[in-house]
């Protein structure tokens, strides 16, 4: 049964003036296949085209060139009821002159459906999602929660083979965000249906995505589950943006030293030096002394050794942030700053020295023109 | 002079600046309601009536109530005094031609407005640059064009060439420049979320426009309405080439045919202002409790 997937090819969105002359384009050619049933996360930072590509999937926006296609069918010239989609937007979109039970019921009216199964119906959904004791009341009575529950019950209504997320959570202050995010994921789990989400924040990505697709400047970056986009970014951009606190990405050469090849920082200053062993060595050799950027997480970089494949680096603390049970310490670097994140309930203060110790095994390098990763 | 002294002077000058400006507002009209209840003919020029010049007969006659008048002091003699058209009929007009027209001149702004705000098409900047420009014109430059028009009109179409009603509401319907930029203003406002979840939902364009749009916007359309209200009931020089036949002028042109070159009847006219500001203060009653704001509130996160 696959009339919930969705097949995005070629797809590319110009914006266009009054007159019809080109002036942006948002989606630049990009091509994606999303499996029925699949949560995909669409995230990237503004501008890169993501809400742009959701709205092409509705119907919301006309596409410029491309096919979009849902189930078997391809979808370029459906109006978006026909599309078998329902949408949850970011400011709610709620109608504030009807009740909660008309909101929710407008599309089955609309439908012409009879009078009973709108009312069973959307007293169902409305129990589910725990909106009973409000039906009669007015958009404008409810709290940013429940309206987005109001939302959300208005696109179940609908009985859409997908659904559709721009950002729902993005209105919502922290605790409702993760309870919200919780009872969308119980939803996936519940109905099954193929969820398209689109969002800016890594960490809701992370968590509530069968795949994340990572797109920038209208292309897409890289599509993976999130523990291989974590563990495999195909590029400086991925690497960066996934994994919160973010990847340390330094700049510098590798050089071949009496001791080996050595990866030296760039910078006047605190340029520090991790040596390349293992299999890094043979991936380096075309590198060595050129450009090259190395990526290695925070969580990696530790305050203890663990294993044979730790390296020891000295520098002194520039800032701590205690989060409790570790902290992130700045330390110094040849350009800026790396982080690391220490174990245990330690206090830093500025200008310590500290040897921390770096995980090789977990070390990633990238060819600063290319921004790909090398492998 | 200490704070308090100086904080009271304020006070004293404030209070009144307002009363001298309130009087400016509120003198006329109380003088002209005196000259109302004057007996004769005289202009509205003073506050104060002694016992012996109270009358009622500018309102009898306003009103349709025959009553006697002395026309020969000398002899006694006297004689019922009726307008020739009552004015109530008159007022009759005007509230149709106002209404008619302010609800007319809705429909048609508010759905131009809608295309201005919400669709996209090739001159769409241009053409309200245009409309902005064209209503700094005011109607009666194109007096004389109105009137050949509705003059052939009027040698076709029977009801609705010159001497019609709906011929004038036909040239009223046109003042629509204003109204569509005010109404493409407050559409402007209303987040496009709400008509595309519309949309998702299965409803057309129109349906969107009339069960979602339209509720949302009632404040906007309370105030086109009473604005075009006014206008059209104190508009003049239109109305009175348009009409020719005094059973069928507004208001505004029936009290101005009082004020003839010799005998200037300033009595039935004060009367006939007072009563003119009856509809439009009924019409303002009634529009005013549909200017209310945050109607979107609770639809859309801002």
């Amino acid at each position: 049964m696959s009339q919930g997937s969705v097949h995005i090819k070629d797809l590319v969105k110009t914006y266009t003036d009054d007159r019809g002359r080109p002036t942006f384009t948002a989606v630049k050619n990009i091509n994606l296949d999303i499996d029925n049933g699949e949560f995909m996360v669409l995230v990237g930072p503004s501008g890169c085209g993501k809400t742009t590509t959701l709205r092409m999937v509705a119907g919301l926006e006309k596409i410029s060139s491309g096919t979009i296609s849902i189930g078997d069918r391809v979808v370029n010239d459906l109006e978006p009821k026909d599309r078998g989609i329902a949408m949850v937007f970011q400011n709610y979109a709620l109608y504030p002159h009807m009740t909660i039970f008309n909101n929710m019921a407008f599309g089955l009216q609309l439908a012409k459906k009879k009078k009973d199964f709108i009312q069973e119906t959307v007293t169902r959904t409305s129990q589910a999602l725990g909106l009973n004791q409000m039906l009669d009341r007015k958009p404008q009575a409810l709290s940013g929660g429940q309206r987005q529950r109001v939302a959300l019950g208005r696109a179940i209504v609908r009985n859409p083979v997908v659904f559709l997320f721009d950002e729902p959570l993005s209105n919502l202050d922290a605790k409702m965000r993760v309870q919200m995010r919780s009872e969308i994921s119980r939803l996936h789990g519940q109905l099954g249906s193929t969820m398209i989400y689109v969002t800016h924040d890594q960490v809701e990505a992370m968590t509530m995505g069968d795949r994340i697709c990572v797109m920038k400047d209208g292309i897409i970056m890289q599509v993976a589950d999130p523990l291989t986009l974590y563990r495999k970014p195909e590029n400086l951009f991925v690497a960066g943006f996934i994994g919160s606190p973010p990847m340390n990405l330094l700049r510098g050469k590798v050089q071949k030293q009496n001791s080996g090849l050595v990866f030296t920082e760039t910078g006047e200053q605190n340029a520090i030096s991790i040596p390349i062993k293992g299999p890094l060595e043979s991936l380096v050799s075309k590198y060595v002394d050129k450009p090259i950027v190395l990526g290695v997480r925070p969580e990696h970089i530790t305050e203890e050794s663990k294993n044979g494949s730790h390296v020891p680096l000295t520098s002194a603390v520039d800032i701590a942030e205690p989060m409790g049970s570790e902290s992130l310490v700045y330390m110094k670097a040849g350009s800026g700053s790396f982080i690391a994140k220490i174990h245990g309930e330690k206090l830093f203060h500025q200008g310590q020295p500290l040897t921390v110790y770096v995980d090789t095994g977990k070390i990633l390098l990238f060819d600063p023109e290319t921004e790909a990763v090398i492998r | 002079m200490k704070p308090s002294q100086r904080l009271r002077l304020k006070k004293i000058l404030a209070h009144g600046f307002l009363l001298v400006a309130l009087a400016l507002v509120v003198l006329p009209f109380l003088m002209v309601l005196v000259a109302s209840l004057r007996k004769g003919n005289f202009p509205p020029n003073s506050l104060w009536l002694n016992p012996d010049q109270w009358s009622l007969e500018h309102w009898k006659y306003v009103l349709n109530i025959p009553y006697s008048e002395i026309v020969n002091p000398s002899t006694g003699e006297t004689r019922m005094v009726q307008p020739p058209t009552p004015p109530l009929h008159w007022l009759w007009n005007s509230v149709i031609v106002s209404a008619v027209s302010s609800a007319g001149i809705i429909l048609l702004s508010s759905t131009a407005a809608y295309a201005f705000a919400r669709m996209r098409f090739k001159f769409r900047g241009h053409i309200l640059q245009s409309l902005l420009i064209l209503q700094m014109f005011p109607a009666v430059l194109a007096l004389t064009a109105y009137y050949t028009i509705l003059d052939s009109v009027g040698r076709h179409v029977e009801w609705l060439g010159l001497n019609t009603l709906p011929g004038l509401i036909a040239i009223y319907l046109a003042g629509v420049s204003t109204n569509i930029w005010m109404i493409k203003g407050y559409f402007d406002t209303i987040p496009a979320s709400m008509e595309e979840s519309a949309r998702i939902d299965g409803a057309s364009p129109f349906q969107t426009f009339v069960r979602i749009l339209l509720p949302v916007s009632v404040p906007i359309f309370a105030v086109v309405f009473i604005l075009s209200f006014i206008y059209t009931m104190s508009e003049y020089p239109v109305a009175s080439a348009v009409l020719g036949t005094p059973k069928t002028w507004t208001l505004a042109v029936g009290a101005s045919s009082l004020l003839r070159e010799h005998e200037k009847l300033w009595g039935h006219f004060a009367a006939l202002a007072v009563l003119s500001g009856v509809p439009i203060t009924v019409m303002f009653l009634v529009c005013q409790r549909f200017v209310i704001g945050g109607l979107t509130s609770g639809g859309i996160k801002e």
